[in-house]
């Protein structure tokens, strides 16, 4: 079977199905995996819907654009046009998220105008001739049975008039005939990639070809219009007439579903800021696709319920009954769990742990207690975030800093009392009346369960306060007015004399914004707890990055590398770690492979295979005459395995020998 | 601009004080010097005269031993950046006679007539202006090494200047390197703890490596009989770890089976044959499947595909023939050409979702068969469908290079290491590797006994077309073998006769065109026209007595896959007519 090329599997007939049954008697580290397993597809599809949304939000308004472009084109084909309607799609440097845009685009298109939508991409158009053959297929949705290269043979698709080449554009006019379609899109989905010779022959060939049918072109750009542009010759670019439509970037969109998912209020499940660290820079510096950060998302949510035995106590309405009693002895061996009952026992309430440690129903009581309380800590953390961020904005402080950030920090617990905050609390405290109303009815939006402030009252306060002036009111705090006074060259009685007259009405404000400003801090100072602190943030949280990274970022030529340099490490056997308590020296228990391979790393680009076989036979062989051949078959097998895995590569520099292509640590 | 201002101060106070001799003179030269430098405001000119200067060796001895404490590097570096308009006020140096005296007698004087000379008479080529920046660049590089030596003489400020450096040729100076900077002695071991990239350029150094000009006897050398039968009576020493490895990877299955329904694909890396584990996870799987809805207690069973990519020939089509039996039905008419059967395939299994998704095992997914251009997009494609659970395992070290972030996307991939070391058996055929890594795929007919059986087989004309084709290769390789001779030397270390280092031929022009050939057989009358030259051919080509290549210019080369002494040996025989 193993040289057979491809086949379908058929299991052996002599089954032993009896190792299999032995194991059920034994403990079953999966338990309840199927209730956990249930949770988190619960709560993986609401996450899913709320991504769903947002991807959907994220690039409607684009779409719309270039819709309500291509109908509008549509609509004035009446009368003749001297250049083909363009639209120059700048979609940004992210090539993965190309793809799918370009599908969620062809479908609202086809949804909303009557017309024919293609996408030709660089891979399948090589030349005009196979970029037309595509085109006619995809327009016209002719499926070609036959499948001999009859390039250039005249198909019979046309009773009437000569005959036409497959890859004529009369078959494009004879279907819009029949069909009617308002206008042929045609979508270059990686413009940059397609030879620019191409790209001037299509446009010349679409445009001699616009009398007849409704060319629209869309050209997916990566760098920036201008360099299309650049690309184009002057000829060309006359034939087309264009506008420029912005995607959303993909960081942005990034930003949005962090928002959705992550920092969300209604998460039951949330991911620790190391995990989100690493997710959020990862998208920052490798891949910046959408889709990549939904599947760590997801495999985080996978791995949390997959291999976390409490945390099937996420599921909605649990009952006593339910579970299994290694749930409640998971429980109690969680760290947050100590931490919580030593603190009790310090406080001097030994019974109630002993309670805890003895019955699993009290234990089950304080579990659904503290997760829906922890559950709101976090939603309230989650929610000052939002808030936080939402000061900032509505007061445009600067540098802004993105909602995914101030999250993270948030979540590792060290946004309280940081420069972040306190520098925003400055500024409240600071704030003219004018920015005051922005500020509040941005945080309007903001209000909800977990925001306790009474933003109405001081909302009234306000307004009438503001009745009766025309100039923004100030703080006592604000700089402006001292700063006023020492431009004038005045004395200081001056400036002791302004400070005095305060007026009323600046006062009673001083005080609106005082009261506002503490308010606040309090509610920040609340909310901004460190959630690793909480009695079951193991539960509520997730934060391993261990198979996370492994499975996302693999390494795997470290893996190979670190196999064959030091095959100890993954075989853990007591013969191979060294000679005579130098575990540098070789010996001769390795796998033949990995010697071969310490002495390929020993040397230069050039290997005499020769020389490397003595050395070889000096270390592995037994200086038996008889045994040689068994040496040489082991290191002729070292050596193909080398060359198979991608190491060595044949020389012709000089007889005999190999070269090295590889470097270590590389 | 600052640097120039306050130059001139000085000067101005030097006119009022001229006890500074000796800071005078060192202002003095390059005064002079501007006025040159403003009539020629090219960046020739500049270098030129940066070269000239930069010298540190020469002037600076010089000036060193006329004003003595003076004499730092660091007033020559002034003159470069002095600016011609500033100095235009300073036309006559306004020093006494015997100053200009010494400064004319100074170096650094000659050295900018010299260069007023060269920019007057124009002479200053392209080609001199370069070279004098080869020098320069020298300098500089050579700087460090010469630091040494600079430190000792100028302590005694007697030491005697060696000439300008306009006299010296090209390259660095004979003596640098090896007296400033005592040469490291060459060890055989690399030194440790080198930074990855420095190892890099350790490794690539120019003329690094030396090797010795042994070679393995062609005895040594097992073929595929001996090998196996070496192999048979070996026992792997550490069979009990290699199989803890592979049970530890087994408990790992139902987690890879849970990713998988979660729409995840799976790649398996990591050093030693994964055939073990996927195989297993195949069992593993379909005994699930078997056990779960649409099997259970029917007769029909589960189909999970099974892709050896390492096997010879592997083609996306037959990957897509297989994956369409499994799914559809047997009567449909299947598209033949392998892109148009994938969107087959995929419009198929979207209109006709199974119950569960097909389980495609791919082994070496990277393997030189599927690597090329069309194939790691097209199974993207496939791993992309909902309804395909791809599980492929990844041998080679750089194999994510094969992907683009795009294509990466598509796969939905979750890696996961699965080192087992176990051996390569059904991946590699080990002796052909060796043979082919160190050239001697001439083994695998058999050796020359072999190329004898054959040709007795096949008739006169083709034993004729063999001998011209071996007598013109080492024809050519005599040729070829005069540009060569540093490897005809025979070593010291060779040992018998069949340790003579064999007369190596550039790539290039390995081997016989297939024009000339054609010609000497038409000529040899060994066959009449192409066709009867082509079935002769095709005849050796099937039994791999020769082999074809395209060269870099496009023409086809044909050559006898032998090393010299055994086309020696095949020569005498067909001389002899021993066939």
């Amino acid at each position: 079977m193993e040289h057979q090329r491809c086949y379908i599997y058929e299991p052996p007939e002599t089954e032993e199905r009896a190792p299999k049954r032995q194991r059920t008697g034994k403990f079953n580290p999966q338990a309840q995996l199927s209730e956990r397993l249930q949770t988190y597809r619960d709560i993986w599809a609401q996450q899913e819907e709320r991504i769903q949304d947002t991807l959907e939000g994220a690039d409607s308004a684009t779409q719309d654009k270039i819709v309500n472009f291509i109908s509008a084109s549509a609509s004035s084909s009446g009368e003749t046009q001297f250049a083909i309607p363009t639209a120059l799609i700048v979609a940004g440097p992210s090539i993965a998220s190309h793809g799918p845009f370009f599908e969620r685009l062809g479908r609202s298109i086809t949804d909303d105008t009557n017309s024919v939508y293609v996408v030709l991409t660089s891979g399948e158009c090589p030349n005009l001739k196979t970029l037309l053959k595509n085109l006619i297929k995809k327009v016209t949705s002719r499926v070609e049975d036959e499948d001999e290269d009859d390039v250039d043979r005249p198909s019979v698709s046309s009773r009437y008039g000569p005959k036409l080449l497959n890859y004529d554009l009369g078959h494009v006019q004879e279907w819009q005939k029949k069909t009617c379609a308002a206008s042929i899109v045609v979508a270059l989905q990686d413009s940059e990639a397609f030879d620019l010779g191409l790209l001037v022959d299509m446009v010349d060939l679409f445009h001699s070809w616009l009398d007849r049918l409704p060319f629209v072109l869309l050209f997916g750009i990566a760098t920036s219009a201008e360099s299309f542009e650049e690309r184009l010759a002057g000829n060309s670019l006359r034939y087309l007439e264009g506008e420029k439509f912005d995607v959303t970037q993909s960081d942005e969109i990034i930003e949005k579903l962090f928002t959705a998912t992550v920092a969300n209020t209604d998460a039951r499940l949330r991911i620790g800021p190391n995990l989100c660290h690493r997710m959020l820079d990862r998208q920052k510096d490798h891949v910046q696709n959408t889709q990549d950060f939904c599947d760590g998302l997801k495999y985080a949510y996978m791995s949390h319920f997959y291999a976390s035995v409490p945390s099937v106590f996420l599921k909605d309405g649990i009952a006593f009954e339910d579970l299994a009693a290694d749930a409640f002895e998971a429980v109690r061996n969680l760290p947050s769990f100590r931490r919580w009952v030593e603190e009790k026992l310090e406080d001097g309430q030994a019974q109630d742990v002993r309670q805890l440690l003895d019955s699993n129903e009290s234990l089950f009581d304080q579990i659904t207690q503290h997760i829906k309380s922890g559950q709101q800590a976090l939603s309230n953390l989650s929610h000052s975030t939002h808030v936080l961020a939402g000061i900032r904005e509505a007061l445009r402080m600067s540098p802004s800093v993105r909602l995914s950030s101030i999250w993270t920090r948030a979540a590792s617990g060290e946004l309280n009392g940081s420069p972040l905050v306190r520098e925003t609390m400055l500024s409240i405290k600071k704030i003219p009346s004018d920015k005051l109303v922005q500020l509040l009815a941005a945080m309007n939006e903001l209000e909800s369960d977990y925001f306790s402030i009474d933003l109405v009252s001081s909302q009234q306060r306000l307004d009438s306060l503001l009745k009766d002036t025309d100039a923004p009111l100030r703080t006592q705090h604000d700089v402006r007015n001292d700063s006023l006074r020492t431009t004038v060259v005045a004395q200081k009685v001056l400036l002791s004399k302004h400070k005095a007259a305060l007026s009323e009405q600046d006062k009673a404000y001083s005080d609106l914004v005082t009261r506002f400003h503490d308010e606040l801090d309090a509610y920040f100072t609340s909310s901004l707890i460190d959630p690793r602190t909480l009695f079951l943030s193991e539960i509520l949280m997730y934060d391993l990055k261990s198979p996370h990274t492994e499975v996302f970022q693999p390494k795997p030529r470290f893996a190979v590398e670190r196999a064959l340099a030091s095959p100890h490490d993954y075989l853990g056997c007591d013969c191979c770690t060294g000679v005579d308590g130098n575990p540098a020296a070789l010996s001769a228990t390795q796998p033949a492979t990995a010697i071969v391979y310490q002495m390929y790393l020993e040397s230069g680009t050039l290997i005499n295979v020769s020389d490397l076989w003595s050395a070889f036979n000096a270390i592995a062989g037994d200086g038996v005459e008889e045994n040689e051949p068994k040496t040489m078959a082991l290191f002729q097998r070292a050596l193909a395995e080398l060359k198979y895995l991608g190491l060595v590569k044949p020389s012709r520099k000089k007889p005999d020998h190999i070269s090295k292509i590889m470097w270590k640590g590389l | 601009m600052v640097g120039t201002k306050r130059r001139r101060d000085e000067d101005d106070t030097d006119e009022g004080t001229p006890r500074k001799l000796r800071a005078r003179i060192t202002d003095e030269a390059p005064d002079e010097l501007g006025p040159l430098e403003a009539q020629t405001p090219s960046r020739k000119g500049r270098t030129q005269h940066l070269a000239e200067n930069g010298t540190p060796r020469s002037i600076l001895k010089k000036t060193g031993l006329i004003d003595g404490v003076h004499g730092t590097p660091k007033s020559t570096r002034r003159l470069v950046f002095e600016t011609p308009t500033k100095s235009a006020n300073h036309e006559t140096p306004n020093g006494t006679p015997t100053i200009v005296r010494n400064a004319d007698r100074s170096a650094r004087r000659k050295s900018n007539r010299r260069i007023l000379e060269r920019t007057l008479n124009g002479a200053g080529s392209d080609e001199e202006a370069t070279e004098d920046e080869d020098i320069l660049a020298e300098h500089i590089l050579g700087e460090e090494a010469e630091d040494l030596e600079q430190a000792g003489e100028d302590s005694t400020h007697e030491v005697p200047v060696p000439d300008t450096p306009s006299k010296r040729g090209r390259g660095r100076p004979k003596g640098s390197g090896k007296v400033g900077r005592p040469r490291k002695a060459r060890s055989p071991t690399p030194p440790a703890e080198l930074p990855p990239h420095e190892e890099y350029f350790w490794q690539n150094r120019p003329g690094g490596t030396k090797t010795s000009n042994n070679t393995l006897s062609a005895q040594s050398l097992l073929n595929h009989d001996e090998y196996f039968q070496a192999m048979q009576s070996y026992e792997d020493g550490h069979a009990l770890e290699m199989h803890f490895l592979q049970e530890l990877h087994g408990r790992a299955y139902h987690q890879w089976m849970f990713e998988l329904d979660e729409g995840f694909n799976i790649c398996l890396y990591g050093y030693g044959s994964k055939r073990v584990i996927t195989e297993r996870f195949t069992a593993h799987l379909y005994r699930h499947l078997l056990e779960s809805a649409p099997y259970q207690g029917t007769k029909k069973t589960p189909k999970i595909v099974v892709i050896n990519g390492y096997s010879a020939g592997t083609t996306m089509k037959d990957v897509l023939m297989t994956i369409a039996s499994a799914m559809v039905p047997a009567g449909l008419k299947m598209p033949n050409q392998p892109a148009a059967l994938l969107d087959f395939l995929l419009d198929h299994l979207s209109t006709h979702p199974s119950a569960h998704p097909l389980p495609v095992i791919l082994n070496s997914i990277d393997s030189p068969y599927l690597r090329k251009s069309p194939a790691p997009s097209m199974l993207a494609r496939l791993a992309a469908h909902p309804s395909i659970n791809l599980v492929c395992t990844a041998d080679t070290l750089n194999f994510p290079l094969l992907w683009d972030v795009g294509l990466k996307t598509q796969y939905k991939l979750l890696f996961h290491d699965a080192t087992t070391f176990a051996t390569y058996d059904a991946e590699i055929d080990t002796v052909e590797t060796v043979n082919d890594l160190l050239g001697r795929s001439g083994r695998r007919v058999g050796g020359r006994d072999g190329v004898g059986f054959v040709l007795r087989s096949l008739p006169e004309q083709a034993r004729g077309l063999f001998r011209i084709l071996v007598m013109e290769q080492m024809a050519l390789s005599l040729i070829e073998g005069a540009d060569f001779e540093q490897y005809d030397e025979p070593t010291a270390t060779a040992k018998s006769k069949k340790m003579v280092p064999v007369k190596n031929v550039p790539e290039s022009s390995q081997g016989v065109e297939y024009r000339v050939l054609y010609h000497k057989a038409v000529e040899a009358f060994v066959c009449t026209s192409e066709v009867s030259f082509r079935t002769l051919l095709k005849e050796f080509h099937d039994h791999q007595m020769i082999e074809s290549r395209k060269d870099a210019m496009g023409t086809e080369r044909l050559w006898v896959p032998f090393r010299q002494e055994e086309l020696e040996g095949l020569a005498e025989d067909l001389a002899r007519e021993a066939f």
